[in-house]
């Protein structure tokens, strides 16, 4: 018995980190290894000219920075809408919330491109086309139920007889907002705001209706991947998932499996 | 009840009203508007009449079908194993759940090199002596499905796990304790206990996935270009090149309504309170 699960095991954790492992590996080997009928599977030269080759043509640059800085807005403005909805939702009667929280499960299943076209049309009349806030704007409409649901589990955690406590000691309202509940909260709010930090920077169909020149970081891996560029390809890609790796590390010991059946496509 | 106890979920109210209620009407109001004004079924009828609108339902259900078999295969096989505690297990949860946050065309780049002709996957398969000759993944409409699912399942199996997971760690104990003294066979408690008490999370997992993999979109496009059309691909190829937003937009609903029906019949199938816990 003991056998086949370690060997199912170490199959399946092959199958899950080799992909990645080819990727780095190709953004560092020299073509003639990649670019031949018999690819070796283990690096033996190692070479940077993929990795100086993609920042010195300057065109990773601007859309890493585009990336970076609306995921960062993303997640600020998600928090600031989400977090007194879920706050609401969770002092609310239990059958009020199932209802809400349902619609939100409904806003989540609507695809995309029913969205993305009207938004686009519009944002093209508002001038809002390959802005940065356009692009927060569109992607709050796929983060917000996740962040709300997340947040709203978090509340539900905190027992109403901790404020009680705390008014009974002489906060006012605010004050036990602001000194307890909110404090308490702080992890729940922490892995909503990664959540959606990783949400908007993955998105590929929004930024694509609503791009005309200026590309977010997965377009540009999408360019490199389509002008048939493999190590470009796979040197964007790794840098792509650098801090993605890094967050979900972080996040890893708070996942829970219902809040991801909202946040991962 | 009283207003202050809703207030906070105004701003969130109206910003999901505005910016996906709205669009959602008018991308069902575009589908049904002929160009001139007044109501039609042309746009309807001409993509129902398009060789590549058949094409992209007929590839969007294999790919959903294909896919939630294998992820529900593997993710079944990954959470059993976890669950039964083996040597090293956080080492094996934590390398079985990296591709969960991989960004999608990430996934797309990884599986193109591995998938390409003069790939990764055709080398090894060379070596084990499976094929004699190099193997075009994305060549035939079988395999471009067939490639596209695996791609898919590559990157959400994790999640799956997880969610069987969290089933498998809610059932007791001492059901299995019961049925061992019963002298239950392995087999008979896997089919007796295990399988009816994780309906729950295996139904969540279904339509979770289900409805995410009916919206497919950046693997197809990157795996094989325009070679395997998908309904959210057809869409935006539609509107984007063709410049059709009438077309676009009538099979943005069928989408939807597919959507929908899964939806409905889960909810059916699991009652809303299994939903939200």
């Amino acid at each position: 018995m003991r056998r086949p699960v370690a060997l199912l095991l170490a199959g399946l954790a092959c199958w899950a980190v080799g992909p990645l492992y080819l990727m780095l590996k190709v953004s560092v080997s020299p073509p003639g290894e990649v670019m031949t009928a018999r690819p070796t599977l283990l690096p033996h030269g190692l070479t940077l000219e993929h990795w100086r080759g993609l920042l010195d043509a300057g065109q990773v640059l601007p859309p890493l920075g585009k990336s970076l800085v609306t995921a960062g807005l993303v997640a600020a403005a998600a928090l600031l809408l989400a977090a007194p909805a879920a706050y609401n939702l969770a002092r609310l009667p239990a059958r009020w919330r199932y209802g809400i929280l349902l619609g939100l499960f409904l806003v989540r299943m609507l695809p995309e491109v029913s969205i993305a076209l009207p938004v686009a049309v519009v944002f093209l009349r508002w001038g809002l086309m390959d802005s940065v806030t356009g692009l927060v704007l569109a992607h709050l409409t796929l983060v917000l139920p996740v962040v709300a649901w997340v947040l709203t589990t978090t509340f539900l955690a905190i027992p109403r007889e901790v404020e009680e406590a705390a008014a009974l000691d002489g906060c006012s309202a605010w004050q036990t907002l602001w000194r307890v509940t909110l404090r308490l909260a702080v992890p729940g709010l922490v892995v909503a705001g990664l959540l959606a930090w990783l949400f908007s920077w993955e998105e590929f169909l929004l930024a694509t209706y609503l791009t005309l020149g200026a590309k977010t970081m997965p377009l540009q891996v999408y360019y490199y991947l389509y002008q048939g560029n493999w190590f470009l390809t796979a040197a964007a890609a790794t840098l792509m998932t650098a801090p993605v790796l890094l967050l979900t590390g972080l996040l890893q010991r708070h996942l829970r499996a219902t809040w991801l059946a909202g946040a991962v496509r | 009840m009283r207003p202050r106890d809703l207030v906070g979920l105004l701003p969130l109210a109206l910003y999901l009203a505005g910016f996906t209620v709205v669009p959602v009407a008018s991308t069902l109001a575009l589908s049904v508007s002929a160009p001139g004004g007044g109501i039609t079924l042309d746009h309807f009828r001409r993509i129902a009449g398009h060789y590549q609108f058949g094409e992209a339902v007929v590839n969007t259900l294999a790919v959903t079908g294909i896919g939630l078999a294998l992820e529900l295969l593997l993710g079944l096989a990954a959470a059993l194993a976890l669950i039964g505690r083996p040597a090293g297990r956080q080492v094996f949860q934590v390398l079985l759940l990296v591709p969960l946050g991989v960004p999608t065309i990430v996934a797309a780049a990884v599986m193109r090199t591995a998938f390409g002709t003069v790939g990764y996957l055709n080398e090894i398969l060379l070596r084990l002596g499976a094929i004699r000759t190099p193997v075009d993944w994305v060549g035939t409409r079988g395999l471009a499905l067939f490639t596209v699912a695996v791609a898919d399942a590559w990157k959400v199996t994790p999640l799956v796990m997880l969610i069987l997971l969290a089933g498998l760690q809610a059932i007791p104990g001492e059901l299995y304790e019961a049925a061992r003294t019963d002298g239950a066979s392995r087999w008979r408690q896997f089919a007796a206990i295990t399988l009816p008490l994780l309906k729950p999370a295996l139904t969540m997992a279904l339509i979770v996935r289900g409805v995410d993999a009916f919206r497919i979109f950046a693997l197809p496009l990157a795996l094989t270009g325009r070679g395997l059309p998908v309904l959210s691909t057809y869409a935006y190829v539609e509107y984007l090149e063709y410049g059709n937003p009438y077309t676009a937009a009538a099979s943005s609903v069928i989408l939807l309504a597919m959507i929908l029906l899964a939806v409905a019949s889960y909810l059916k199938l699991a009652g809303p309170e299994e939903v939200l816990r």
